[in-house]
Parts: C-alpha cells; structure tokens; sequence
C-alpha cells in the first residue's frame, strides 16, 4: 500500500530562521525608468521630466515652450495630475499630443505610470516629451521617470524659501525655472538671494528667471535642454 | 504619502519571501533607510504594520536602521560626513558641503536607499 511506503517525518518544533537579503525597495522604480528612457532613445525623443510646486506655473511653462518651440503634434505632453483633466485640456490649446494620468491618491508620478502612458500614447513622430508631473516639491523627487533631463518650477508666489526648505528636489534638476519674477517685488522675494541658494542646494542647476505668460526666459530653457527653437 | 508605494512595496516582498521559503509566521524585518531619502521611518512601520494586519506577518517587529549620509567632493576628493549649515535645515536634508574645502559640488555616496535587509520567520 502507498501509506506504508510513506516516511512520516514527525516535526522537531517551530525553527527560527533569518533570511538575508539587499532588496533595494527604490530600485524598482530606478530599473523601469531605465526602461523607459531605452524606449525614449530608440525612439529618438528627448523626454524633459517638469516637477514643481502646487501653482508654480508648471502648466503654464509647458505652453510657453509648446509656443515658442511651434512644433505641433511633434511634441508630446503626458500631464500627471490627481483626478481632474484641467492641465491636459489647457496644454491642447496649443496643438501637441496630450495624454492624461490620474494618479489618484498617489502624490508623484513614478516610472511604471509613465511606461503605461507612453505605451498608450501614439509616439509616432514625436520628438520631444513633456512630462508634468504632480505638484509637488517633495515626492516627485524620489522617483525619476527615466527622462533625460528635469526641470523643477518654482515661483515667487511661494514666498522666499522654497530652495532651501527644498532641497531634495532641486537636487535632482538639470534647470531650476524660478517663475513669476514679475511679482517679486510684490512678494518681497529677492531674485540674486534665490539664485544663491539654488547654487548652494545644486550648483550643476541651470537657475532661470521666468515669467511663463510673458514668454521671459523660456528661448533660455530651450537652448539650455538642447531643444530646438 | 509615498511612505505608502514604499511600505506596499516592503509588505509584498516580505511575504512572497516568507511563502516561497515555506514560513509560518514572520517574526521581525530589519529595514535600512538611508537619512537623505524623504522617508520616514515611522510612517514607514505605521504602514507596514497596517499592511501585514491579516497575514502571517501581523505583529512582527519593524526594526530599522538609519544610514548616515557619506559624501565624494568633487573638487577636493574628500570622502565622508557632510557638512550641514544649521541655518539652512536639520538633519540632512539642508544643502550639503564639504567641511575640507567647502565646496557645495558633492556627489552622495551613501544614505539616500531604502534596503530590506532581514526577514526573520518561523518555520
């Protein structure tokens, strides 16, 4: 018979055991960025990361250079937003490609969004690509996208401390676009202050001074990105 | 919140670990957040805890390490602790400079990951 056949090992009691392991929890998000930014270069399109605080004119920005770089649909936007498509509908006005995220709770956009995203998204053409991602000046920063390079917005609205009350983000930035300089004055916001302490957070930041619905400093960021006008 | 993606991402792995090596019960998990990463160590236990409710890991011990952040200055080479200027922040989350020459070009070598390290279990 099969049970006689069967050896019945009796339990010795509960074993404790430790398994050691290096899961590095943020790598994940780092190995689908480098996916992303593979697809990007196969495909030959620049992918410009937009991070920035709640109102800082990230929207607002991105038109400008939608303007200014009169490209069409030759340039993509993907507008990361919580639940509304308010962004996405104002970046249509100016003709590029749009695709919408709704992140929900979520406060950042991370690389596997976007790779879902850019899976949905005619890329057919397009050269370059706007991401816009969350506001935020926190947690955007932790999670790279895989674009090549990243812009942090931040504007004299926000008062004179932003850079150096955030300094994680604006480590991460290729240019630093210091927005609505014309309300400085207003807001008591010293610009010469601003752009010390962005080169103290990141000296290798490009810092921009911009005025987004005038067009000021926006032919700046596009020769600094390497973007042609 | 990305204390949350974080944690979701730390419960998931702990107990795909735990079942793939036949573990009844986990008993503690020893994490390692480096002090340059915007995670908080509380809120990463908070919901971590949160997670496990209802598995074989509801209860266990979230222990974590600290990681002191170690600096290259690109200028002078110098190797180790930062310096943080009080006025610009606590902890290390200010800009960083080096202390040799006081350069503000300095690459972070370590203290900006998040690693599960040990995953203790009864079998």
């Amino acid at each position: 018979m099969e049970e006689d056949s069967m050896k019945i090992i009796k339990p010795k009691g509960p074993e404790i055991f430790d398994i050691e392991l290096e899961k590095d929890l943020l790598a994940k998000n780092r190995s689908l960025a480098k996916e992303n930014r593979k697809r990007f270069d196969r495909l030959k399109i620049t992918a410009i990361d937009i991070m920035g605080s709640i109102g800082s004119g990230k929207t607002s920005l991105i038109k400008a250079l939608l303007k200014r770089l009169n490209m069409g649909e030759a340039v993509g936007v993907i507008a990361g937003d919580l639940t509304t498509t308010i962004d996405a509908e104002r970046i249509i006005e100016e003709g590029a490609r749009v695709i919408q995220i709704n992140t929900g709770k979520e406060c950042h956009l991370d690389a596997h969004l976007v790779g879902r995203a850019i899976e949905k998204m005619s890329l057919n053409g397009i050269e370059i690509l706007f991401i816009e991602n969350v506001g935020n000046l926190i947690c955007p920063g932790e999670f790279p996208l895989g674009a090549h390079k990243r812009i942090v917005v931040t504007s004299a609205t926000e008062g004179p401390y932003t850079l150096i009350k955030h300094p994680y983000i604006f480590r991460q930035a290729d240019v630093i676009a210091y927005n609505k300089i014309d309300l400085a004055k207003a807001m008591k916001v010293n610009l010469s202050r601003m752009e010390q302490d962005a080169y103290k957070v990141n000296p290798h930041a490009v810092f921009i001074r911009t005025n987004a619905i005038k067009g000021t400093g926006i032919p700046k960021i596009i020769q600094t990105l390497g973007l042609k006008a | 919140m990305h204390e949350f993606s974080i944690s979701s991402e730390i419960a998931k792995t702990v107990l795909d670990t735990a079942q793939e090596n036949k573990g009844n019960r986990v008993l503690s998990i020893l994490l390692e957040i480096g002090e340059i990463t915007l995670l908080n160590g509380e809120q990463v236990k908070f919901w971590v805890q949160e997670l496990f409710k209802g598995s074989i890991a509801e209860g266990a011990e979230i222990r974590i390490k600290n990681v002191r952040v170690r600096i290259e200055c690109e200028s002078c080479n110098y190797q180790g602790s930062p310096l943080i200027d009080p006025k610009d922040g606590v902890g290390y989350l200010g800009p960083l400079s080096c202390p040799k020459c006081k350069a503000f070009q300095v690459k972070i070598k370590k203290g900006s990951g998040c690693i599960l390290k040990q995953i203790r279990m009864v079998r």
